[in-house]
């Protein structure tokens, strides 16, 4: 997340809302007066008038409670409480905030010099561009929009403008549907988040599991959170684990644990995969701990799923080993990402409920919980240094070659990796073919890794470089020297997909 | 020379609500505009809800944006 924009805000402010009323029991009877509270009469206003603005809440509030928009925002609370959440997808449109940006793909700018070559005219297919005062122009009823004007006018006169969630969307998941608001394609779409980040009136959204995991809390449930590595300095460059781990023990959580614990396990199990199945098995593996990436491979390329590893993601390794532990146990992973959403309602035995950072953040003010205001009583990690790095890009390939020294010297491993969908469609792709030498390959959906995710709350810049200064401090340098995680894995468990 | 103090609060409601963007806009002016000013971090101003929060010479400044308070800034040097 770069910048807190006045629509970021406005989001933020619903969630925190929506954890105050429901803290205080006063959600089933109040949760219209967040439309007031939220957006007021004396502004600052954002759209054409109050009336709008608050059409927009409800949609918003809907998707924080996890019910289908358009319910009655009373009756989603009702719901809500009662633990129950909507079946589908967790990316949404919100249909009354789509602006239905109406754009024209190819535009003629002021740069058309009204040339004698007319390449533009001589170019288009459809003979939909004419000159009309003294320059080019594209007839939008003919237009099929091929590009072809675009890419022959020697002055670069002619531009192509997308809508924002589109072009954010590296899996061309997202288009304008025949009312002109924005339409997923859940076929195609890995619920990466890119295009809530990307939209600007924040039509787009991520359902919330926050009430249903505070009523999980008042109901006396031992509820765990489990906290990815990516959230070294999430809630301010100053905040640190012991201050989170009070604050979360404060708002009624039973413990903490870290999800790097789970990637030491992984990096384990995934090193001693590749080394029994490449190369005499298959060709290459490639990671599994990015849910965006590990949909995307499936629904984009599922001929490469046999190459993914059967690993489980650090997540579910760290919730496996709670639960095996304590089987009334209610688990919660808190992390930047929206994927793992989805990827928790797959995985229903281990996963209770899955929050982001901001969420939790959001939790934390509606419950009046100030992190700054706490005494930081100094947390003792459990993971190595590999288990951390997994929140960065690189991280986990960077773990499974050291640990491979260490348990398997005599293989080699020709490693590469990507960040983004686009980029890790692509060259897995690539691989595949046999265009790109490489037998192990680390996927991520974010740029940056997980401390680049939708749901993070500081720059990607500075907690990568808190992260790495947080590796370095940490005293197990290595997964296999982490003695617990070995214990644990011999213990026996299921780290692998059936 | 004397500096002008300005409390930025990084409590968590205001966090929430972009304080840091504000800290990025002050370390991001240049140095001569910069070492005029004394940054500093605080915990509460006792106006969450309202962030960011800024206190300028005893006045709290609330929803406060890097724009708004670069003029703050500039009106009270």
């Amino acid at each position: 997340m770069a910048q807190v924009t006045e629509v970021v805000k406005l989001q933020r402010k619903v969630l925190a809302e929506v954890s105050r009323l429901a803290l205080h029991d006063k959600l089933a009877d109040h949760v219209e007066d967040i439309l007031t509270t939220v957006v007021t009469e004396d502004g600052p206003r954002y759209r054409c008038c109050i009336h709008k603005e608050r059409a927009v809440l409800k949609d918003r509030i809907n998707v924080a409670l996890s019910q289908p928009i358009g319910t009655d925002i009373t009756e989603a609370a009702a719901n809500a409480l009662n633990g129950e959440v909507a079946d589908g997808s967790i990316v949404r449109v919100l249909p009354e905030a789509c602006d239905r940006c109406p754009i024209d793909k190819f535009m003629v700018t002021d740069a058309c010099r009204n040339c004698l070559a007319h390449h533009c005219i001589a170019s288009c297919p459809k003979k939909a561009i004419m000159v009309a005062g003294n320059r080019a122009y594209i007839d939008k009823m003919t237009c099929v929009e091929c590009g072809m004007c675009k890419k022959s006018c020697p002055y670069g006169a002619i531009i192509e403008i997308s809508r924002p969630c589109e072009r954010a969307c590296d899996l061309k998941a997202i288009t304008a549907a025949a009312d002109r608001r924005a339409a997923i394609d859940y076929d195609k779409c890995a619920q990466c988040g890119a295009c809530k980040i990307a939209c600007p009136f924040g039509a787009i959204s991520d359902r919330t599991y926050i009430v249903q995991v505070i009523q999980a809390i008042k109901a006396k449930k031992r509820v765990y959170a489990i906290v990815a590595p990516a959230i070294v300095s999430q809630f301010g460059v100053k905040v640190k684990l012991g201050q989170v781990k009070t604050a979360l023990i404060q708002f009624g959580f039973h413990a903490l644990h870290e999800v790097a614990f789970g990637a030491d396990i992984v990096t384990l199990e995934e090193t001693k995969e590749f080394a029994a199945t490449v190369p005499t098995d298959r060709a290459y593996m490639t990671t599994s701990c990015c849910p965006a990436y590990v949909e995307m491979v499936d629904k984009h390329l599922p001929q490469c799923g046999e190459y993914v590893s059967s690993t489980v993601s650090p997540m579910v390794a760290t919730a496996r080993m709670i639960k095996a532990e304590d089987k009334d146990a209610v688990v919660v992973f808190i992390g930047p990402c929206i994927a793992k959403k989805v990827e928790g309602q797959k995985n229903p035995d281990c996963i209770d409920y899955v929050l982001t950072f901001e969420e939790l953040a959001a939790m934390f003010v509606g419950a009046g919980i100030n992190l700054t205001e706490i005494t930081d009583t100094l947390y003792e990690t459990d993971a190595s240094r590999h288990g951390h790095s997994f929140a960065s890009a690189g991280g986990v390939m960077k773990s499974v070659i050291d640990t491979a020294g260490v348990l398997a010297p005599d293989i080699t491993i020709k490693p590469h990796r990507a960040e983004g969908l686009g980029n890790c469609k692509q060259a897995l792709q690539q691989i595949a073919k046999g265009d790109l030498d490489a037998n192990f390959f680390e996927g991520m959906a974010c740029v940056g890794g997980c401390v680049g995710g939708p749901g993070t709350l500081n720059d990607v810049r500075i907690t990568t470089k808190m992260l790495e200064t947080h590796v370095n401090a940490t005293k197990t340098v290595m997964a296999p020297e982490n003695q617990k995680a070995v214990d644990v894995i011999e213990k026996g468990g299921h780290w692998h997909k059936e | 020379m004397e500096q002008l103090v300005v409390e930025i609060c990084a409590g968590t409601s205001c966090y929430l609500l972009g304080s840091q963007d504000l800290i990025d806009a002050l370390e991001t002016l240049p140095p001569d505009k910069r070492s005029k000013i004394d940054l500093r971090g605080i915990t509460c101003l006792k106006a969450c809800g309202h962030g960011p929060n800024v206190r300028i010479k005893g006045v709290v400044l609330s929803n406060m944006t890097p724009d708004r308070l670069l003029q703050a800034i500039e009106d009270n040097l």
